[in-house]
């Protein structure tokens, strides 16, 4: 039987699945800054996950530190260093 | 096999291939950029292997969990708190993975240091490079 709750673990299942997605394309991307974008998008649906598991608290960290701070950091890396993975 | 453990296993299995995949890049990729992105993955994966061990089915059909904050504590009273206790997720993941959280963006911002220096010393980020550099 589906119920409310079903359908709100049913959401965050999904969610799951869709980070995993995020998570292959970031770790397989050879240009790093598509690899850093693609990271950030898999930090938003972990936002998203974190908040459907009661933490709210938590989101409010997550989202400037993960969304905002780890690609700008690895941005300005990138920029000072080099953008292709090589084979 | 009910709907909601059903679909409890698919978010903790999407979660192991997350982890998985993170400590592939880590191991196997030989950019040292990547190695340091599927690192905040890894911490955020555990982050999240946390906060599920925390949570909490519905305790009743139409009753849901709520976020572990004690509202009204100015005039609490016994029912308060037992609804605290009986609707609350448990808080204590939630602490310890707030406190992951600053201290993996600490660590990063070092990898990040010193990755820029490796890069300003070798004139490269690739690992075997650096290998066949070295000394």
């Amino acid at each position: 039987m589906i119920g409310p709750m079903e359908i709100m673990i049913g959401i965050t299942a999904l969610a799951a699945l869709f980070s995993t997605a995020a998570t292959y394309l970031a770790v397989t991307e050879k240009d790093l800054v598509k690899a850093v974008i693609y990271s950030a998008i898999q930090s938003t649906i972990y936002a998203f996950i974190y908040y459907m598991l009661m933490a709210p608290d938590i989101v409010l960290v997550y989202i400037p530190v993960a969304v905002g701070l780890y690609p700008a950091v690895i941005l300005v890396l990138i920029r000072k260093t080099e953008r292709w993975e090589k084979d | 096999m009910d709907t909601a453990t059903y679909f409890l296993y698919i978010l903790v299995s999407s979660m192991v291939m997350n982890l998985a995949l993170a400590l592939y890049g880590i191991f196997y990729k030989p950019h040292l950029t990547k190695k340091i992105i599927s690192l905040t993955i890894l911490g955020d994966t555990a982050n999240a292997f946390a906060l599920i061990i925390g949570y909490r089915l519905w305790p009743g059909e139409i009753t849901p969990s709520r976020p572990p904050i004690l509202v009204g504590w100015t005039h609490l009273n016994k029912t308060m708190l037992q609804q605290y206790v009986s609707t609350a997720v448990d808080p204590l993941p939630q602490a310890l993975v707030l406190t992951a959280v600053v201290i993996g963006l600490a660590v990063t911002l070092f990898l990040v240091f010193l990755a820029l220096q490796i890069y300003r010393h070798y004139g490269t980020l690739d690992v075997r490079e650096i290998r066949r550099l070295r000394g």
